[in-house]
């Protein structure tokens, strides 16, 4: 079953920055979603989103942790 | 929507009764269901998967809780009935009797058993019982993540070839009866409920669970018409059908060797 990196944000408050707390793998977004609430719910977030890696497009630098997308560089 | 007071103490008897059976029924499928998925923290498909199993099992076991909290307004001990009876006594829904097998079947309880769980919630959330409204309110909301990652995996299942959809359709056939026949009781304890307005009426119910399930079965070839009838003699006085859990299940839900240990 092939996975796809996603990569998970989320605020506490309303007004707050998006931190990016971790990331989860899953096979479709419908699963991402759940993955990440269940995954990352020590905290009683206000707002979480998820993205999949490969459509975070790199700015400055061609050797960060997101720049290769998708399943490569998953310690971002 | 008419609310109606705790302990409904202006109902008939027996209408109070048909409701304490069917709030333990729901208190006990909850409890056992949270065993079944918690079996699955380790062996599911993926690490994610898994922690969404322990993630549900924990919601699973804080349903029943609150669940069996409201039995005290029948005049029902809760530390008793979670932890002095037992398995003949559970009333949890037939399919949740024996442990899920594989992955598959998780996922089918997940959809089908857990599905039905939801609409019986929301059948009686719409009856108006005063005292269990916002707890009902805050299960369906985090049951609305079970209903989306199970109709995630049962879309698929449902929709692959092979082993894997074989497996699915398999344990959805086997759990479909059982659990129809919990959901919308053809007996008079629910009738009651229903004329008192405590819940949706059978048909009603049905067609909750239709709108949650109808597509994935009919990827799968299979009708709620066509489910079949469930095996077994219809005990009413837990509202399912004659069998029970398995008693190293229940063992495990009253905490018998530890409890006596540490708490007692």
């Amino acid at each position: 079953m092939e996975e796809t990196t996603f990569d998970v944000f989320a605020r506490k408050n309303r007004g707050d920055a998006l931190f990016h707390i971790g990331y989860i793998e899953a096979p479709d977004p419908a699963m991402a979603r759940v993955y990440a609430w269940k995954t990352y719910d020590e905290e009683n977030w206000f707002e979480m989103c998820i993205v999949p890696r490969s459509e975070i497009l790199p700015v400055n630098r061609t050797d960060g942790p997101f720049a290769a997308g998708g399943r490569i560089g998953r310690s971002a | 929507m008419t609310s109606h007071d705790p302990g409904l103490p202006s109902a008939t008897p027996e209408t109070r009764a048909a409701f304490r059976r069917l709030i333990l029924s729901l208190a006990d499928s909850k409890r056992i269901l949270g065993i079944r998925y918690s079996d699955w923290l380790l062996g599911a498909p993926s690490i994610e998967a898994g922690i969404a199993a322990s993630s549900m099992a924990q919601d699973e076991w804080g349903h029943a809780r609150l669940l069996y909290a409201t039995l005290k307004d029948f005049d029902v001990d809760p530390v008793r009935i979670e932890h002095d009876r037992p398995a003949e006594a559970y009333a949890s829904v037939d399919p949740l009797d024996a442990p899920l097998e594989d992955w598959a079947a998780v996922v089918a309880a997940m959809f089908i058993v857990d599905g039905a769980l939801a609409a019986a919630l929301e059948g009686v959330l719409e009856g108006g019982y005063e005292s269990i409204g916002g707890r009902i309110g805050k299960m369906l909301g985090e049951e609305e993540f079970h209903a989306s990652l199970a109709a995630a995996w049962a879309e698929r299942l449902a929709g692959s070839e092979g082993e894997g959809r074989e497996r699915f359709r398999g344990a959805v056939t086997a759990m479909l009866p059982g659990t129809l026949r919990f959901l919308a009781p053809d007996d008079d304890a629910h009738r009651a409920l229903v004329m008192a307005g405590l819940t949706l009426s059978a048909d009603e119910l049905k067609g909750r669970f239709a709108e949650k399930v109808g597509g994935v079965l009919e990827g799968l070839g299979l009708t709620l018409e066509g489910a079949g009838d469930a095996e077994g003699e219809w005990d009413a006085g837990r509202g399912r059908g004659a069998g029970h859990p398995d008693e190293e299940t229940i063992e495990c839900a009253r905490g018998d060797r530890n409890r006596a240990l540490f708490v007692e």
